[in-house]
Parts: C-alpha cells; structure tokens; sequence
C-alpha cells in the first residue's frame, strides 16, 4: 500500500463536516469515522478510514493504521456505515419512462432477437434513475425486456450519474428466457438454443482446422459472432429459468459446451443447489419471491437467497425486470438477512457478486477500484437508514429526483397557486 | 305496441280499486335478501390468553412500553400494565412488540391466485363497462397459498375486490384471514359489502381499443352518472312500492335487476364506494360525482396524487388508500411522492391508508408503512410508529367499516393481535403469532399453527 505522506494536522484542517459541502468535483477526499463493508476478504473495517484520489480508492485502513495522507476534504461519515455502491441488474431502467406511454418505453420489441443491443434506447435522463439513486445504487446492468423470441438480446453497463456519457459497456451478455412456454413447448425453446451452440461451435471447428476456409467464409453474422463470443466465454449466457427440471437441462448445456452460464430467476433453484453451485453457476434472484407464482416456482421462498448462499452458490440480488422502483433492492436485502441470509454474504450479492458476474470494475471498497462508495447513516439494509453521501467514479452525487420536487411544491405554505411554487 | 294496451288498461283498473278499497287482499310482499350468502365464520378454538411486558402499539395513536394485553372470549379484555388474568395463557413478550392484526383494504387474493393461470383469472369481468352485478365472493378461492402468506404477515382482516377494468366493477367482500374450504365461512360477519369503482385510464383504454364507450375520461364521468341515473330511478320505484305497500296498497314490485340492487344499496349507505382512482382532478369530480346521487364517495385506492388534495379529501371525509412508491407504470402513476401517506394524514379529520393491491406486499404492510414513515421522516416530518400502525390498522377499518369491531387494541374490540420478534416498523421485523378473535391462527415457530394450501399439499 502507498504511504502517504502528509501530516494528520493538515487533514483536520482541511476537515469538512458531513453534509456541508455541495457536490464535489473529483478532488481527492477521505473519509473517516466509518464502519466500513469493504465486499473483500478484509471484510468490515471498524473506523475506518477511506481514501480517494482522481476519483480511484487509493487506501482503505483503520484510522488505528496511524497513516497520514494529503486531501482537499475530510468526510466525517460520524460512525456510520460505509458500503460499495450497490449493482443492480436484470432491470430495464433507461429504457422507459412510463411503462404505458409506448412511445416512451423502448425495452420491449416484438422482434428482438440475439442482435438486440437496447443500449441504443437508453436514457441517461430518465426520471427513474436519480429516484434509484435514493437506493444507494452506482451502476447497473441493463437488459431488454425481450420479444417473441427466446432471445431478449444483449445486456449493456450504464453508471447512474445521468450523465450522457454513462454507458459504459455494451453487450456485455446474452440473454435467453427459457420455461414456461405459452404458445407451446418448452422443449423447443432449449432445443433451439442448442441447435443455436451446435452451429456455432461446428463453424469455429471448420474455421481453426482449415485456414483456407477461413479466408474464403464470408464475413460472419452479427448473429453468430454473438453465438461465437459465448461459446469462446468472453459473453456470459444469462438464462432466465425457473423450474428445477429446466436448470438442470441448462447445466448440462453449460459442461457441454463450456459456457460462462449465469441463471436468472430460478425459483426453484432451492431444490438441486449442490448441483449448481459444483458448476459454479452465479444466480440471480429476486428475494422476495415467495408465492407458487407458477407450476415452474412451486418453492419460491424468503428463505432461498440464504439457503442457496449456505450451499455454497454465488448469489446476486435483482429485482428483475423491474423500471422504476429498483431503490427497494436494499430492502431485499434486508428480507434475505431476516430470513436466514448472511449479512456479508447480502452485501455481497448486491456489489462484489455482480461485479464478478458482468466484469464490472466496481463493488468493492479496495485499493485500485473505482470510488463508488455510499454513505449512510446506518445500516443500508434498513428503512431507517438513508444515503448520506454517495460518489461514483469518486464524483459526489444527488439523491433528489423529480419527486422532491413534487414534495416540495405541495408542502410549502403558498397563497397563491402551487403551480407558482418552482 | 298494439299488444301492450289490454294489459295497459288492466293496470289501471286495478290501481284504481286498490284505490278505493283499502281492505283488498295484498299479494305477499317482495323483499329481496340482501344476504343470500351469509357468513359461517366460526372462530377457531381459543383460550384465555395474556401476553405480558411487550411495547404496545394500539393503533388508537398509543405506544405502551411493558404493557400487557388480555383476551377473553375473543375480544380484547385489557390493555396495560402489570394486568393479571385468572387461568390464562401466558405468552412472555418481553422484547416484543404487540399491534393490532393488520388489514388490507385492497386485496386481489382468492380471485386473482396464485399459481397464475387462465384457469384462475377471475377478477375481472371485462365484458361491460358497468358490472355492479358481479361480486367478488362468488370468484374467491380460498385455497389460494396467499391467504397463508399474508397471514404469516400478520393480516388478519382483508377486503378482497374485483379489478379496475370496468367503471364500475362488482362488489368487493370482507374476508377474516382463516383457512377454510368455502368463502362464507371467511365473510367477516357484518361487514359492510363494497362497491369497485375506477377512474382513469383502465376503463377508457378497454372499451376505447373495442370502439365502446368509455374512451375518453369524460366518457367515463358519463358512463358512471347514467349508471347513478338508473340506480335513482330503481331506487325510486322500490321506494314507491315499498311506500304504497306499507300503505296497504296491493302494488306491484319493480322487476328486480341485480345491477341495480348493487347501486341502489350504494345509494342507501350499506354498500360502501372503494374508488381506484389516482389523479387529483378526478379524485375531485369522483366527490361531486357522489353529491350529485346523494352517496358518499368513499375511500380512494392508489391514490398517488392524493397529496395534492389533502384538504379536500379531509373535509369530505374520504379516505385515501395508497402505496408507499409504486409508480411510473402509468401516466396517472408518474407524480408519486414517497411522503404522500404522511402528507394527507397530517391533515386533520384525514383518513390516510396504506394498501396492497399485491399477493407480494400483502405480507409486508407493516414495511410498506416504514418506508413511508422513515422517508417522511428523513423529508422533515416527524411520524412514530404508534402513529403509522394507524395506516394498516385503524383506519383501514374505517375505511371498510368495521372500526367498530377491529382495528385497534380498544377494550370489547375482536381479539385481532400481532405479536412481532421486534419492532414492526423493522426490515427484520416478522409477525411470530397472530390470533383472529383471539384465537391463534398463526405461529412463527409451531407448525402446528401454520396452515398450508391444499394446492401446495404434496408438491414435490
């Protein structure tokens, strides 16, 4: 670790007391006085003291470390909690604005198939993601909410600045719904997908064994350089499965042809987790789920992100599919624990856990990583607890949305009408 | 037309001698039941019971720290310190919190179940813009697991309605939360029936895409007045009958309609308006609406904007029943704001509700009332929790008329209790006993005490 050099004086003097100072620039800060939840194997840092500098995390110790460093603030987080900034995914947030207002809402296309990159629909103003902001969460992987096909197309990465240039990956994953089948059988949706895999990996055994083929292949689908890319592991395939059956047809898929495979959904995962957590498949859950939503989720239960967590499964926290109200994901979290959850181990599937997942700089408090870090004035998991303070890529962010606004104009004592009242 | 003269004229000459002749015989009177199928709630077995040293929300706006709640005979016998019951179960609750049972005063359970399928979607009856003729019992299906979810969630009371497809859309029931094999013998006795009305953009985009009124919301203020315009003239006529019957008159009875029976109980007061209605405006017009017919309008359901209104919805009277953050589904759902529960109850004579409309958040109510209160607070209002336990308890049964019988922990009140592991208003909070008239029907950790679906029954 560097070794910082300034005297601790000249940090009190610099010391800016919480909540005083407006929206900092990416100066270097620290902060201090914080129960830090690093999402690493240093685990939780009592009065902690945590380093920023061009908006990288630079040192992360105890303040009994008795190191010196050189900032333009101090950060008093007055013994509160300090957390990774939380990940959300599977979501469709950006892509709409009212899910009723078609013309606003651009996460669904009849048409979409393995080509689909949403991320040409997302919008870094959408009134939705300051209001994700309240739930603490810095960056977010982004899907589409499909069409006919099995296909919902390709994941993509956004940071939650609202900035325009808050894309930050694109086609990070592919993704596949399979199950249930309205319109038929779910048998033909799994035989699709292999057929889709055999094809591909037929075509590169041609390509590697003859150079001459090569050179003479006409330039590739976009489509099959998609399949190609999860066959070669560089893209997850995320599959939205539910039924213990289904899952374990997936896994299959998954020794078969080595792919990076990530579940989503999986109700029922419950039932076979020894068998998925020895593939050492991640799983995306939604923690609430509890009811027999289907004959797929006959044993959905609070009581799933702890067991699969306990059998050694790598856990993420969604609330899938959802626009709007995505801030609640801490509140899962929170449920997860009550029912049997490890409190790091919720943590985890909220940051470390996805950023492992979607190959996300992010989700840990550690030297090197990216400064998305959240404040908070007490345990992030309860109603109780709010964001104090929240930075990404070290940049300090607002919490304040539209619905602020609304408040204010409504409570705010006025003779004249509230339209007035700006 | 030629046809109907003879009988014209026959009608004429009999009103004419039951005129002038009091004595003549009078046909049976018509009456028509207005409970036909009644309730065979029973309460399940009870014994005297006392739950000692735990804090006591009452809903009646009361927090007591080691307090003692007693009940006998399945009604709250007494609430307070170092109280002393003769032969009872003693629960030690030493830790734990104590709140009346909690009640939903929109629930979807039984006639929108789980699992969904085609088989069970029985909430809406998307077939006429005005339905005030189906009633949401007859869909019920009480083996729906959500019933024990929610339960496990400490509701013990809840108002089961149709969907917002239709202006008007049948009648919503009062259920008690206890397992049973028939919807009757879950009726919560003497509850008044409701009446689902919905405002806004449901009933215009499903009769507007079929080219049938409503399509537009003026076409919906038509479509509800023309229906009230009917239901006066019934009204009338029955009321005529009813009149010249009393008088001694041989009168004839209008023909019954079932639609109408529904809208004329509205108009007398027995049946109650539950309104899904979340714009200001319209929240607004729904209450002239009401003083056009001489009824009252009710509670607001998903009343997103009811905020904006808070006065007006005080001064009439009217309840607001509302989510915590749901929005952004609908256009008439964009202007949420996280502190709109605590916005209208701080007004005075405010009757402010939080809802579920969801087999997910049914379970957690009481969370649903701490996010509000936690963001109100942190927005600079200043609510505790024997304060917000009013908005899953109290005024829910005001708002389904039975405050009379439930809602708070008052002395004569149905034994409807809750005890927690920790204070409700917690993320970690769970509901460790519930008792129904004071007979435990759940137990966190007795599965004994935890019922399970027929339909879970086996699965493997």
């Amino acid at each position: 670790m560097k070794k910082m050099t300034k005297s601790l004086l000249a940090l009190s003097l610099a010391s800016t007391l919480l909540g005083t100072s407006g929206l900092a620039l990416a100066d270097s800060f620290a902060i201090t006085n914080a129960t830090v939840h690093t999402a690493t194997e240093q685990g939780v840092i009592q009065n902690a003291v945590v380093v920023v500098k061009d908006g990288v995390i630079t040192s992360v110790v105890p303040a009994t470390a008795g190191i010196t460093y050189d900032v333009d603030n101090i950060i008093d987080a007055q013994g509160g909690i300090v957390t990774p900034g939380f990940i959300g995914s599977m979501n469709i947030l950006g892509l709409v604005e009212v899910n009723a207002v078609t013309d606003s809402s651009d996460a669904w296309d009849k048409k979409a198939d393995i080509t689909f990159d949403p991320s040409f629909g997302y919008n870094p103003k959408a009134s939705s993601i300051a209001f994700t902001r309240k739930g603490g969460i810095t960056r977010n992987v982004v899907t589409s909410s499909g069409g006919e096909d099995i296909h919902s197309g390709q994941t993509f990465l956004v940071d939650l600045t609202g900035d325009w240039d808050s894309v930050k990956a694109t086609s990070t994953g592919v993704f596949v719904s399979l199950g249930a089948n309205h319109e038929g059988s779910r048998a033909t949706s799994i035989q699709q997908l292999i057929t889709q895999l055999e094809k591909g990996q037929k075509s590169l055994a041609k390509v590697s064994k003859d150079k001459k083929a090569k050179e003479d292949a006409p330039e590739p689908e976009a489509a099959d350089e998609i399949v190609k890319s999860i066959l070669s592991g560089e893209k997850p395939l995320i599959v939205s499965v539910d039924r213990a059956s289904d899952i374990l047809a997936i896994l299959k898929l998954k020794q078969r042809f080595n792919v990076n495979l990530v579940l989503v959904g999986a109700a029922d995962a419950v039932l076979i987790s020894e068998q998925i957590a020895k593939a050492n498949v991640p799983v995306i859950i939604d923690a609430m789920r509890n009811l027999p939503e289907s004959f797929d989720s006959l044993h959905n239960d609070l009581s799933n992100a702890g067991k699969l967590h306990a059998a050694g499964v790598k856990v993420i926290l969604s609330n899938m599919g959802d626009s709007h109200n995505i801030y609640n994901l801490r509140y899962s979290a929170g449920n997860a624990v009550a029912n049997g959850m490890d409190y790091n181990a919720a943590i985890a599937a909220l940051t470390v856990n996805v950023a492992d997942t979607f190959n996300i700089d992010s989700g840990s408090i550690m030297v090197g990583k990216p400064a998305d870090i959240v404040i908070w004035n007490g345990d992030p998991f309860e109603f109780s607890s709010h964001v104090v303070k929240m930075y990404i890529d070290g940049k300090e962010q607002s919490t304040q949305s539209r619905h602020d606004k609304l408040r204010e104009r409504y409570t705010t004592p006025s003779d004249m009408p509230r339209g007035y009242t700006k | 037309m030629t046809k109907m003269m003879p009988s014209l004229v026959m009608i004429a000459v009999t009103t004419a001698l039951v005129g002038c002749n009091q004595s003549e015989t009078q046909d049976p009177k018509v009456t028509i039941n207005k409970n036909p199928y009644p309730s065979t709630y029973q309460v399940l077995p009870s014994t005297k019971t006392i739950i000692k040293n735990a804090t006591v929300l009452t809903g009646t706006g009361e927090k007591l720290e080691n307090a003692d709640v007693i009940m006998i005979d399945g009604k709250i016998n007494a609430v307070g310190e170092n109280l002393t019951a003769d032969g009872a179960t003693i629960i030690d609750a030493q830790g734990k919190w104590v709140t009346p049972g909690i009640i939903d005063v929109h629930s979807h359970l039984g006639v929108y179940p789980s699992p969904n399928a085609e088989s069970h979607n029985d909430g809406n009856e998307m077939t006429n813009p005005i339905t005030a003729e189906v009633w949401a019992e007859h869909s019920v299906w009480p083996q729906d697991p959500g019933f024990n979810r929610a339960r496990a969630g400490g509701v013990t009371t809840m108002q089961i309605l149709p969907g917002s497809a239709n202006l008007i859309g049948g009648r919503g029931v009062t259920l008690k939360n206890v397992p049973s094999e028939s919807m009757q013998a879950m009726k919560f006795p003497d509850a008044p029936y409701g009446l689902k009305m919905a405002c806004g953009e449901n009933p215009k985009s499903l009769y507007g895409s079929r080219s049938e009124l409503p399509m537009t919301r003026m076409g919906n203020m038509a479509g509800y007045r023309q229906a009230f315009i009917e239901a006066t003239e019934y009204k009338r006529a029955w009321d005529k009958y009813e009149a010249d019957y009393a008088a001694g008159k041989n009168a004839v009875a209008p023909k019954r309609d079932l639609t109408l029976d529904t809208l004329k109980g509205v108009l007398e007061g027995e049946i109650l308006i539950h309104n899904h209605c979340y714009k200001a405006e319209e929240m607004v017009m729904m209450i002239d609406l009401g003083k056009e017919f001489n009824y009252h309008s009710g509670t607001f359901h998903h009343a997103i904007e009811a905020y904006k209104i808070a006065d007006t919805l005080a001064e009439n009277g009217n309840c607001a029943a509302m989510w915590p953050d749901w929005w952004g589904f609908k256009l008439e759902a964009y202007d949420m704001v996280l502190e709109n529960v605590a916005i209208v109850d701080a007004v005075k004579n405010s009757c402010a509700v939080v809802h579920s409309d969801s087999p997910v958040t049914i379970q957690r109510l009481n969370q649903e009332s701490a996010k509000i209160m936690h963001n109100a607070n942190a927005s600079g209002f200043n609510y505790t929790e024997e304060q917000a336990i009013s908005w899953i308890t109290v005024n829910a049964a005001k708002s389904l008329g039975i405050a009379d019988k439930t809602g708070s922990l008052s002395v004569g009140k149905n034994a409807d209790v809750v005890i927690w592991n920790v204070n409700p208003f917690s993320v970690y909070a769970k509901a460790e006993q519930v008792f129904i008239d004071g007979a435990k029907v759940f137990d966190h950790q007795d599965t004994r005490y935890q019922a399970q679906s027929d339909f879970l029954l086996g699965q493997e």
